[in-house]
């Protein structure tokens, strides 16, 4: 009674001018379900004075008997409707099937979709829940046109994102979007609990992002959190699932067999002798007496079926001033890699807004994460590709090992140890994390309903506690670790934006208008400590700390201090325009001053403009409902480069002299001069609704082009590189996204909807240069005018020599010793010799084509849904193959031992057994670059809705039960675990599991 | 109402100026944690040192494929190591591949020490501007010219034509031309004149300051090193005559130890590159990779030491040619013998009784057992298991590299006299009879070139490649035919790494 008091009191405060009012009551309810809806703004036309509906959809209001009242709510069609003198108006509001009053969050705003003149591809919270991953850009593999997500298989790891190609040069984290995050900017979103998102919407192109400026030029991806809604009931949810994730497509590695019949064949001694070692050792195989009776599948050795869940539970809702969201979450995932491997996060969150006078609404969000990770030991994937099959997990006759009798490569004459259990059971990487994510708003409504000014302050902070811990193990003398050995790192991120924003809008005649304008201020801390110690009392875990260990050696190279500090200051402005909703213009201006470059200052302008060509009167086709074409050029810029690169810097070493170590300073002798990178993007688009909005079609095409792109230049003669502005990068592509759903009948509905996107990335210009070289010496990857970023340079092969007389006939095989079995490359310039000039691109990493499709079907309580995605175009080095460039003590994978070169007419494709070890065959060269497209099943999920059912008498809750089976297949020609590759280097990865889960909804 | 808004707003906006125009300073902050060298500063003389020893710390730090890829072309190493890296095999057979990983990152581990030498030189420069006293600071520039007179001379010596850097900065290799190897010594000469006289008069051994370090006979034995390659004997004899006139150096009694941890920083010792445990079993150790260089397989005297990996295989002929002249101290120090080795030895009819201390266990009792990469190991890079510090297992740990050594400053000696240069220094016969006799020889009169070249053959086997290159200079190309090689003048340089070649075009047209 108090509260509605207060009400009368607000409304009364602001209509007491006008006179002869009545008070009109009623409920407001959904057209197709007859449900009241709460929370309906209920306006008097042309004033600024009203109310909302309460929890029952009950609203009062005190109007005069000529007023016209305004009934609106989000994804429903608002109504005006004439009191005339009525004291009770009951309405029905209808599903909104234009986008009339779809909105979507821009930077600093919202705005309705049909005035967008830009891309932006927004995916909501169901869409979201389907994956189960712990990775909330995970689930959005594709499903958004022209967004690449490399899935990373490690627990807490995130995936690889790109949107639309790739501008900057990849390093250091420098070619993901930006994610802002309720208005704090972000690197990751690892932290996120994916059931505690609202929507995550894309900013595509640079128009859309430019309002983000300097960090925006890879594309900017906003997350709204859950937020509550006014007058809603407390609703309380639960949302879990439970599930295993297995290995897929696990690669097939030459067997004992396979492997003997190679090392037969290789002509080199000490592999033969190798083996014999191993028959003598091991015994022979009853089944083959010439290999030996050991056959190690280490990758069945190493991998694990392994747990997977997720339990949120989320309490909202909301009065007529306030709104809550208060949840909390925890999430568990073991690696299927067979170590203590595991992540696991426990969020707490809360999200208030309150309206505290008519002028002021104040709100805060706070999200607090907890994580502990156990990260994968290094190198546990490439020892199980290298480690030999014909050397046995345990060594009953190696009986000097210590703590266990795991074997040793080196007793069979190999150079190392080989064998990848000590690297599982010896190593213990433990990593925690705290991130607090907190935010505060005032916003004073200066004009009501025209013109805010919203004032908020972010604070991101992160706490990251690292502990890696080796035990000490001994197998064979070059197979052992002394000391057990503790390293400590602590590292803090203390980041915060202060956002001021002014927000203007109005509307007169058929003129529609917002403008804003804001500063922001933006401060990265960063400090890091890290040290080691060795000589530890490691038996125990409560003694793993740097005081137990033996203070004489403490390692002093190993204590390093580290911190950065950066600012930044912003003023930006957005007009937007709209004409009978019909014209439209948009435009934004950023100014961003950065401390990171010696150019402190950059500006990155928009403009856009649309024409709803359905609004026109000559465009009166029944079958199209919408159709706006549009068109938008923007500029932006990107600082995620290195702090002051290739500035002159000194930098401490140390040396031994006279047994004493003793610290002096090297001084770089490369330096240049950075300049903010700037991306310039040229985007147009149509989108549409047309059978009844049944059918949305979104097109659009770009042109992106980075310039003065920082590249890593090699310093010649000295190696390493530095970064210079020597670039323009062009990325282009066409996007299609098309959705077709349909109602069939009251229990039958379904929708079908398809995305694709082309990618063309090309080096435009690289000031005055041809090419500029990039991977290593040894696998050369090369940026070439006309060609992509980064392209796999290399021979092009042409077969395989097959005999002698083939061998005999070509002067190239004669002048370079070849034989029959060696790798046959095309003299590209025709002069007789296979030199540099020969050399020639062979793919790109980046897919020249994306797609992604899903099909949902909704037949009374059950739902199906279904998401495929694949890519095409994108090549992968196979570096695992080459890596035998280092040392030929290797196992290789079944594929190539199986159709080596091995005499005529054999294979055409891969080399000899002996070719392997010729540093020819070991060129870059086609046979390492391979095709890495693949189709993927990407998410089944079958569901059972049990909506309000009474069982036995008792009322049960709203509940979802759900099938999911995530990424089941995986179908692709690549020699790998998995055509995931983010930069297109293969030299071990995390295999991506597949995940089976059940799980289960419940609103109370 | 009203005038709350307006209020509201006036402080909003107000606030937000002021604020906001306060944190514009902050833009002209500087990066943290970085020492901008345009901040030093340089009227701190006594912190001078600190680029020295910089420059010392990255001498020092050679890669480990850096002294394997330079010295194993001669006829008294084989690659071993078989089955592995088969293109250090193959450029040990004069089959040379100029996308070998090898190639590249010696190249780039020279010049990039270089170009460290380099901008330390401008910085004892800024120094002395700034009021360091200029003959510590002309001595430290010194110094650093003689380390990178070093690390020229064997780009020189591998690939021939090399560049010169005439700046500090590498990017200026663009527009540079290349030198020849003539100019390279020649200019390495000049240097050393230079700085000879700004460096002090002592045994490496006797600076205080960095013990060990460079010193005016460093310096000299260099101008010597890049003369010899010119044959420009005079010249060679004049540096040498003042390095054994100074009586600062001497011949190492015990030739086993001197390339184990008692010979380091010894009187014969005239460039060394140190590395150290400190004395400790655990903890900072700095080292060089000779694990490379040991036996795949072995039983140490102190169990748990660590075996090698097989490479650097002392050659057959060497082994025998070491026996035809009846060496037991510089052949003992200098291989690893396994059963298998010496069997293969036996093989041969003419070897077929070898003298009763050859055998597979070291005289530090190490037991070498037989592996198939190798027949046997260099012993020059060896350090017996009883000599790592207890808790030390790394093949080598403590162990420093020996660079350049008096030896072979007395054998160039009597190289250039022999080739008809004159010295009152020592004659030629003294200089080659106090080397033999070290290793248990007996002297000689009347020494000739054969003789001489074989003394250092005999006594720097398996040292930097001194044997290749002193065939490559004498021409003697015959003796590089050996054991199934092929060898012809045009294979005297590695091709440029196509690495280089891909950044530095000149490379590639003007290759031999």
């Amino acid at each position: 009674m108090k509260k509605l008091m207060f009400l009368f009191y607000l409304i009364f405060s602001v209509t007491v001018v006008f006179a002869q009012q009545i008070a009109v009551t009623g409920t407001v309810t959904e057209a197709a379900t007859g449900e009241p809806i709460p929370g309906v703004s209920v306006i008097i036309q042309g004033t600024t004075s009203g109310t909302i509906t309460d929890f029952d959809g009950n609203y009062t209001i005190q109007a005069s008997g000529s007023d016209v009242l305004v009934f609106s709510f989000v994804g429903l069609t608002s109504q005006e409707v004439p009191i005339n003198n009525r004291a009770t108006i009951n309405i029905q509001l209808e599903q909104s099937t234009e986008l009339v009053d779809e909105v979507v969050v821009v930077g600093y705003g919202q705005l309705k979709v049909k005035d967008l003149t830009s891309s932006i591809s927004t995916v909501n919270s169901e869409e979201i829940a389907k994956s189960p991953s712990g990775q909330a850009m995970q689930t959005l593999q594709g499903k958004v046109a022209g967004m690449q997500v490399v899935s990373n298989g490690a627990p807490g790891d995130s995936p690889t994102i790109r949107v639309r190609g790739i501008g900057s040069y990849p390093g250091s984290n420098n070619e993901a979007p930006l994610y802002v995050v309720d208005g704090m900017f972000f690197d990751n979103i690892d932290f996120l609990n994916t059931a505690d998102i609202a929507s995550i919407s894309v900013l595509k192109d640079a128009s859309a992002a430019a309002i983000y400026g300097v960090r925006a030029a890879n594309g900017v991806v906003l997350i709204e959190t859950k937020s509550g809604k006014n007058n809603q009931k407390a609703q309380v949810v639960y949302d879990g699932y439970y599930g295993v994730q297995v290995a897929q497509n696990v690669l097939k590695m030459a067997n004992a067999e396979q492997f003997t019949t190679m090392a037969m064949e290789s002509g080199s001694a000490p592999d033969i002798g190798n083996i014999a070692t191993a028959m003598q050792r091991y015994g022979r195989s009853r089944i083959n007496p010439n290999v030996p009776d050991v056959n190690t599948d280490w990758y069945d050795e190493i991998i694990r079926v392994a747990p997977i869940q997720n339990h949120s539970i989320d309490v909202s809702g909301g009065g007529e001033d306030a709104s809550y969201s208060i949840g909390s979450s925890y999430f568990g995932q073991e690696g299927i890699l067979d170590m203590k491997n595991e992540y696991e996060r426990f969020n707490l969150r809360s999200k208030i807004d309150y309206k505290a006078t008519d002028w002021l609404t104040i709100g805060g969000n706070m999200i607090f994460s907890n994580a502990l990770k156990y990260g994968q030991s290094a190198d546990a994937w490439s020892l199980a590709y290298w480690a030999v099959p014909i050397l046995p997990i345990y060594d009953e006759s190696n009986t000097d090992a210590w703590p266990v009798n795991y074997a040793s490569a080196q007793h069979l004459g190999y150079r190392g140890g080989q064998n990848p259990m000590p690297s599982l059971d010896f190593n213990n990487n433990r990593l925690k994390i705290r991130k607090v994510l907190a935010n505060f708003y005032a916003q004073f409504h200066l004009i009501p309903k025209k013109l805010d000014l919203k004032t908020t302050y972010n604070h991101s902070f992160t706490a990251l506690n690292e502990r890696n811990v080796q035990l000490p193990y001994y197998f064979s003398d070059g197979f052992q670790r002394e000391n057990a050995g503790i390293t400590r790192k602590t590292e803090t991120f203390s980041n915060q934006i202060w956002d001021n924003v002014l927000t203007y809008n109005d509307q007169f005649d058929h003129h529609s208008l917002t403008v804003m304008g804001g500063a922001s201020f933006r401060d990265e801390a960063w400090e890091m400590l890290t040290a080691r110690g060795l000589d530890f009392p490691y038996e125990n875990e409560e003694s793993w700390y740097i005081d137990q260990s033996d203070r004489g050696s403490l390692p002093v190279d190993a204590v390093n201090d580290g911190g950065s500090r950066q600012y930044g200051m912003s003023y930006f402005g957005r007009v937007s325009y709209n004409y009978d909703d019909r014209y439209l213009v948009y435009g934004t201006m950023r100014a961003d001053g950065s401390s990171k470059y010696q150019e402190k200052w950059g500006y990155f302008p928009t403009i856009g403009a649309g024409w709803v060509v359905s609004e026109e009167d000559f465009m009166n086709i029944p079958a199209i409902d919408f159709l706006k074409v549009r068109a938008s050029w923007g500029e932006l810029g990107n600082d995620k480069i290195r702090a002051s690169d290739g500035a002159r810097t000194t930098q401490v070493v140390t040396v031994a002299i006279n047994d004493e170590l003793v610290s002096g300073t090297t001084t770089s002798s490369t330096f240049s001069y950075l300049e903010w990178e700037v991306t310039e993007e040229t985007n147009v688009g149509i989108t549409s609704r047309l059978f009844d909005s049944r059918l949305s079609v979104e097109l659009d095409y770009y042109v992106r082009d980075t310039k003065n792109a920082a590249i890593n230049v090699s310093i010649p003669s000295v190696g390493g590189n530095v970064l210079r502005n020597v670039g323009v990068i062009r990325n282009q592509g066409f996007e299609a996204a098309l959705n077709w759903s349909n109602q069939i009948s009251p229990d039958f509905s379904y929708s079908v909807g398809a995305n694709i996107s082309t990618l063309k990335n090309e080096v435009r210009d690289l000031y005055g240069q041809q090419y500029i070289d990039g991977g290593s010496a040894e696998f050369r990857q090369r940026s070439m005018i006309g060609e992509p970023l980064l392209a796999f340079f290399g021979y092009e092969v042409v077969g395989v020599y097959q005999n002698d007389a083939e061998i005999q006939a070509d002067p190239i095989a004669m002048a370079n010793n070849l034989e029959p079995g060696d790798l046959k490359f095309r003299d590209q310039d025709g002069d007789k010799d296979i030199d540099g000039d020969d050399r020639v691109v062979l793919g790109s990493y980046f897919p020249s084509f994306m797609y992604g499709a899903n099909l949902g079907i909704t037949y009374k309580s059950l739902e199906f849904s279904t998401n495929i995605a694949g890519q095409s175009g994108n090549k992968i080095l196979n570096r695992k193959r080459g890596e035998v460039i280092w040392t030929s003590d290797l196992n290789m994978d079944a594929d190539l031992a199986i159709n080596r070169w091995h005499g005529e007419g054999t294979s055409n494709s891969y080399p000899s057994s002996k070719g392997l070890r010729k540093g020819w065959n070991q060129s870059m060269s086609e046979y390492l670059v391979e095709d890495g497209s693949f189709f993927r099943v990407q998410n089944i999920q079958l569901a059972y809705n049990l909506a309000g059912k009474e069982i036995m008498g008792t009322m049960m809750p709203d509940a979802r039960i759900s099938f999911t089976a995530e990424r089941p297949i995986t179908v692709f020609k690549y020699n790998g675990f998995n055509p995931e590759v983010a930069n297109g280097i293969d030299r071990q990865t995390y295999p991506i599991p597949g995940v089976y889960t059940i799980g289960l909804n419940v609103k109370f | 109402m009203k005038r709350i808004n307006h209020t509201i707003k006036l402080i909003g906006l107000v606030a937000m100026l002021l604020a906001f125009t306060a944190c514009h300073d902050l833009l002209d902050e500087p990066a943290e944690n970085r020492t901008f060298t345009e901040e030093t500063d340089y009227t701190e003389s006594s912190n001078m040192i600190s680029p020295l020893i910089g420059t010392y710390a990255a001498f020092y730090s050679r890669g480990w494929e850096n002294f394997p890829l330079i010295s194993v072309r001669g006829d008294d190493v084989n690659h071993g190591g078989l089955g592995d890296q088969q293109d250090f095999a193959e450029t040990d057979m004069f089959r040379y591949n100029k996308d070998y990983w090898m190639y590249n990152s010696l190249w780039e581990g020279l010049y990039s020490d270089i170009y460290a030498a380099q901008s330390a030189m401008i910085e004892f420069e800024l120094y002395k501007e700034n009021g360091a006293n200029a003959a510590t600071a002309d001595q430290y520039i010194a110094e650093a010219k003689t380390m990178q007179a070093f690390l020229l001379f064997q780009l020189a010596r591998v690939w021939g034509d090399v560049f010169i850097p005439a700046t500090p900065d590498p990017a200026d290799l663009l527009v540079a031309d290349l030198s020849t190897k003539q100019e390279v010594m020649q200019f390495i000469s000049d240097q050393m004149d230079e700085a000879i006289g700004n460096l002090p008069a002592v045994h490496p051994n006797e600076r205080t300051d960095v013990r060990g370090g460079v010193t005016r006979y460093t310096a000299l034995a260099m101008k010597a090193l890049a003369n010899l390659e010119m044959e420009n004997y005079q010249a060679v004899a004049d540096a040498t005559s003042q390095i054994i006139s100074s009586g600062k150096f001497s011949l190492e009694a015990d030739y086993y130890n001197l390339f184990k941890i008692p010979g380091k920083l010894n009187d014969e010792n005239i460039l060394e590159f140190q590395y150290s445990d400190f004395g400790q079993g655990s903890g900072t150790a700095i080292t060089y990779l000779f694990a490379f260089f040991g036996p795949e397989n072995w039983t140490p005297a102190v169990t748990g030491a660590g075996s090698g990996w097989g490479f650097y295989e002392p050659s057959l002929k060497w082994i025998k040619f070491m026996l035809d002249r009846g060496e037991r101290t510089r052949l003992e120090t200098s291989v690893l013998f396994t059963n298998r080795g010496i069997a293969a030895i036996k093989d041969d009819p003419n070897y077929a009784t070898l003298p009763d201390w050859i055998s597979n266990t070291t005289p530090s009792g190490d037991l070498i057992n037989d592996y198939a990469r190798a027949m046997f190991a260099s012993g020059k890079h060896y350090l017996p298991s009883n000599q790592l510090t207890p808790g030390r297992t790394g093949y080598g740990t403590n162990k420093n590299l020996i660079g350049i050594r008096y030896a072979e400053i007395l054998l160039m000696h009597a190289e250039a006299l022999v080739q008809g240069a004159s010295s009152s220094a020592m004659t030629a016969d003294a200089a080659v009879n106090a080397v033999r006799s070290r290793a248990g020889l007996s002297p000689l009169s009347g020494v000739t070139l054969d003789q001489v070249v074989d003394e250092k053959f005999a006594e720097l086997a398996m040292e930097w490649g001194t044997r290749y290159y002193d065939l490559i200079r004498l021409e003697r190309y015959n003796e590089l035919n050996y054991d199934g090689r092929t060898f012809s003048a045009n294979l005297t340089y590695l091709p440029y790494p196509q690495n280089q070649v891909d950044q530095l075009p000149i490379l590639g047209g003007t290759q031999e």
